[in-house]
């Protein structure tokens, strides 16, 4: 492969990217200029035709979505953009956001002049403070430099836009629990149909889009689809790609590959194992998605390869682990996790994280029995595809895994009465 | 209007109609415990899953709603039981299954369900069940108290009232596993229908102070019924053991009360118990025309009734009726016949002003502001509520009609709550002779010449009339006690003392010939009474809107 040039990141490590001044110097908001020539519906194709896949996890086509937006003036329209990044192991966004904010402000205009929308919030995670405060002195330098506010850099577009700060519940990040949360109510996912196309925001069309698919939209129109094309492995999985390894690795961080490079070069990236370790497992896309054992080392990182392992993308959160882990205690980890963000709206989710993680803990402190490999299965059906958000369907995702892919380890447990592996601290 | 096929049953339903109600109308009952017609959709509860052909997940049958032709659903295949197996279970690992000691056990959602869908072991056998410590028995208004470890976070409750009482002191709190169930920080459940959180909580976590360990549910009998609070006349199920009245529920009338009633109005029923009971006829010897003066005569119904006849047909002055707006139609109206009879114009109803109550509708609600359950019947009957005539109510209760009177008789005891008012009672036995029917011994009823218990509103059959002029049946729950009868079977007995015609009629008969005799309830019948009651043909009547097309325009605008 030849060398890859960032794409997202280029502006990471250049202080001047954080003012407008600069970021127009290094070649900014010129496909927000350009795009403002463009007919909406061609920018709309535009982002079609160069196959960018939301990165928020699920893998929509971004261009698809925006395309659901209906016509009519009869309602305004909103852009959401999903800053509320709460996924355990990822932590790409928040990079984009601290290092070239209005990357992301480009990004989110050209989509709010695609779709019509008048309006734009991003809604950022509670914690990220400071993303927040860079965002919201960059979004006060576009208003004045004209780039927002009533006409988008001299069109006569009218685009307003807002950092709204969540208060901290992984649920928010969920589209719909969002539009709940930003409208001022509890945040908890809506029963869907209507999706946020159609009823979404205040009850009017809303394009829901996260921090990096819109950071990539600048770039496509840009330099057009066809360049974005050549990235990627194939023409389902096209474009640059964050990965956020953390784990038992020499140098945990986020990096830019272009999508569907292997875990192995992943790994090699960032220094290999830790200490020199041996690698026992990775999940690939973050706390939802299926553990992977060592085997699938190979395997490209991109939507459609790891989805056909058995595992997920998602948001290209990459947790390595090595041979000292204990699957049952990380296992148990993520299952506290949930069973703390479940938003106990709907039974399987709030009843099935609980049991899961009483089970798992139960497990890990040697008091389980070889039965409890059915009964997690069992629970795990129950909750699949029976909840009313992904959130259930993402619980399930590692317990799943873990009976399945590490049953001796859950019967060494059983048998040695003890966890068989060294302390850590899987919970607080 | 869609078609949509449900276990191989096709049915047409309109457009946007949900799965579940769908489906009852091909008989095929979906389990669900957060769903309610008059409440928004949130399909959290999961029990309604139901297979869909063409979809690669189970669906909610709460959500999914028919919009065109071909939807082929089922809700009898393995996965779809499978699921409801796990949502049955999900349900009871944390529930405290306290049913002996619970006062919903025998109309628990959760009883029903498992015996239904769920399954007879736990395999949740090692870990703790979550609780609330301390949230075991929380007073959240004056006449509720929740239990929050049997509580399934449906929510609603908290829907209800934040669309239906449209006061929301009730919130949802915590996330997941510790969701809980609560009032606002310095707010109480204290709307004026906050008991129907009871009524559509599915478990027993919301229990009504009033009925809580009143009575094990399956030794109740149940009777249709009107509430007597008020004018409004909410339809409700009446439910006794042995006479005993332990609760008033509300019964659905999409025209009146939909699925609510009132706090006051469940209250009611006590006055039953409160107010001391006349058990037997007292006939003064003045009154019979024998020797004795003020002391009581040894005298059955039929010495009574002749003593009032005797005093009826010998009064050498004028004789006043003064009738109750508690009286059943078919009462008042034997009571102005008796009017008649005795060719006296001086008829009447009391009538109390008392606290303005609506109860929501899908036509926007309907207000009570009197209390009074049958005037407007009463006033179709012959008796003119308050002013009109001579000797109106006004002037005798008020004024100094009563001293006029040569006769002057009451029915019932209990007209309205100036009767208790020892002023009151002190003028109307000013009339020389004191003639009270009635259930309450009143203070009023003690002074009688002649007094004449009769039935209350659960011991007889009979019809009230409410503030939209229709004809509401009330039906007798229990048998009134040792001499009691009810209103028209007196009534009708004395009446043939005038005229032989109306020997032994009864109640249906009553009516029959009241609905003959009234235009306004030309063409009915008692024995084709609906249950939700008969529109009335009275020009002061709104025009009376079907309830289906009121649901179709809600849904048009969006509320339904």
């Amino acid at each position: 492969m030849p060398a890859f040039e960032p794409v997202l990141t280029r502006n990471v490590g250049k202080p001047e990217a954080l003012t407008l001044k600069g970021y127009r110097q290094l070649g900014g908001y010129e496909a927000l200029a350009k795009a403002l020539k463009m007919e909406p519906d061609a920018i709309i194709e535009e982002v079609k035709k160069s196959g960018l896949r939301g990165r928020g996890g699920a893998g929509f086509s971004a261009g698809l979505k925006w395309s659901f937006i209906p016509k009519g003036k009869d309602k305004p329209k909103y852009l959401v953009c999903n800053a509320d990044e709460s996924e355990p192991g990822t932590f790409k966004d928040r990079l984009l956001m601290e290092y070239d904010p209005h990357q992301l402000i480009e990004g989110c205009a050209i989509c709010c002049y695609a779709v019509h929308a008048t309006t734009c919030y991003i809604y950022i995670r509670g914690e990220y403070t400071k993303a927040a405060a860079i965002l919201e002195r960059a979004l006060k330098e576009a208003y004045e430099g004209g780039i927002l506010g009533d006409s988008v850099m001299g069109s006569g577009f009218k685009l307003n836009m807002w950092v709204h700060r969540g208060a901290g519940a992984y649920i928010c990040g969920e589209e719909t629990g969002m539009l709940e949360s930003l409208e001022g109510k509890r945040g908890q996912p809506r029963v869907k149909p209507p999706f946020p196309a159609v009823v979404g925001a205040f009850g009017s069309p809303t394009v829901i889009n996260n921090v990096e698919t819109l950071c990539n939209v600048p770039h496509i129109i840009e330099r057009g689809a066809d360049w974005f094309k050549a990235i990627g492995t194939d023409e389902r999985n096209t474009g640059p790609k964050l990965y956020a390894i953390s784990g038992h690795v020499e140098r945990p961080g986020t990096y830019e590959y272009p999508i569907g490079v292997t875990f192995r070069e992943l790994l090699e990236g960032c220094g290999g194992m830790y200490k020199g370790g041996n690698l026992k497992a990775f999940i690939p896309g973050g706390a939802s998605a299926p553990i992977l054992p060592a085997e699938h080392i190979d395997i490209k990182m991109d939507f459609d390869t790891v989805a056909k392992a058995g595992s997920m993308l998602g948001s290209a959160a990459v947790m390595v682990m090595d041979d000292k882990t204990c699957m049952v205690g990380s296992v148990a980890r993520l299952a506290k996790f949930f069973n703390h963000e479940s938003c106990g709206q709907c039974t399987p989710c709030r009843e099935g994280t609980n049991w899961m993680e009483l089970v798992l803990k139960r497990l890990e402190h040697g008091e389980g029995s070889e039965a409890d490999k059915t009964l997690l299965l069992s629970v795990c059906n129950h909750i699949g595809g029976n909840s009313l958000c992904a959130l259930g369907d993402a619980a399930i995702g590692p317990v799943k895994s873990l009976v399945e892919r590490y049953p001796d380890e859950i019967d060494q447990h059983v048998r040695e009465k003890r966890c068989p592996f060294p302390r850590r601290r899987y919970f607080s | 209007m869609p078609k949509v096929t449900i276990n191989d049953r096709t049915v047409e339903v309109e457009a946007g109609t949900t799965l579940v109600d769908a489906a009852l109308k091909v008989g095929v009952q979906i389990p669900h415990y957060c769903y309610h017609p008059r409440l928004s959709v949130v399909g959290q509860c999961r029990m309604c899953l139901v297979k869909i052909e063409g979809m690669p997940k189970l669906q909610a049958g709460c959500s999914t709603t028919v919009v065109k032709d071909g939807m082929v659903v089922r809700t009898d295949v393995p996965e779809v039981e499978e699921a409801q197996k796990g949502m049955m279970e999900f349900f009871l690992i944390n529930h405290p299954l306290d049913c002996p000691i619970c006062d919903q056990a025998g109309e628990c959602g959760l009883q029903d369900y498992s015996f239904k869908h769920g399954v007879a072991y736990s395999r949740f056998r090692y870990e703790d069940k979550r609780t609330y410590p301390g949230r075991e028995r929380i007073p959240l208004g004056a006449n509720v108290i929740l239990n929050m470890n049997r509580c399934i976070q449906c929510t609603r409750c908290v829907r209800f009232t934040q669309e239906i009482a449209k006061t929301g002191e009730l919130g949802f709190f915590n996330r997941g596993a510790r969701t809980e169930i609560g009032t606002f920080p310095g707010k109480e459940l204290s709307n004026p229908l906050a008991t129907c959180v009871v009524d559509i909580c599915p478990v027993g976590a919301l229990t009504s102070t009033r009925f809580r360990f009143a009575e094990r549910v399956w030794y109740l009998d149940k009777r249709p019924s009107v509430c007597t609070g008020c004018e409004v006349g909410c339809n409700i199920t009446m439910e006794h053991r042995r006479g005993d009245i332990k609760r008033y529920k509300p019964r659905y009338n999409p025209d009146v009360n939909d699925y609510w009633m009132c706090d006051y109005g469940r209250a009611t029923f006590e006055r039953y118990k409160q107010i001391p009971r006349m058990q037997a006829v007292r006939v003064k010897a003045s009154a019979a025309g024998v020797a004795g003066n003020g002391n009581y005569i040894a005298a059955g119904w039929k010495e009574a009734l002749d003593a009032v006849h005797r005093q009826l047909t010998m009064a050498d002055g004028p004789v006043a009726f003064l009738g109750s707006p508690y009286l059943t139609t078919e009462e008042a109206w034997l009571f102005s016949q008796l009017a008649d009879a005795v060719g006296s114009p001086h008829r009447s109803v009391p009538v109390d002003i008392g606290p303005e109550r609506t109860i929501p509708n899908l036509k926007g609600g309907i207000t009570g502001r009197e209390a009074a359950p049958n005037r407007r019947g009463a006033e179709l009957a012959g008796l003119t509520p308050g002013t009109g005539g001579d000797l109106d109510a006004d002037e005798l209760i008020l004024g100094d009609g009563a001293a006029r009177c040569s006769v002057l008789v009451v029915c019932d005891s209990d007209f309205s709550a100036t009767a208790y008012a020892p002023e009151t009672v002190e003028k109307l036995r000013r009339a020389k002779t004191l003639i009270v029917f009635g259930w309450a011994d009143s203070p009023l009823a003690k002074v009688a010449d002649i007094a004449l218990p009769l039935a209350h509103h659960a011991e007889k059959d009979g019809t009230f009339v409410n503030v939209e002029w229709r004809l509401q049946k009330v039906e007798r729950a229990f048998p009134a006690p040792g001499q009691v009868r009810p209103g028209v079977d007196v009534l009708a007995e004395l009446l043939s003392r005038f005229d032989a015609h109306w020997a032994k009629v009864t109640i249906p008969a009553a009516f029959d010939r009241m609905a003959a005799a009234l235009p306004a309830m030309a063409g009915l019948n008692w024995e084709s009474l609906p249950a939700t009651g008969a529109p009335l043909n009275v020009p002061q009547a709104r025009p009376a809107t079907s309830a289906t097309s009121a649901e179709a325009a809600n849904q048009e605008a969006g509320i339904g």
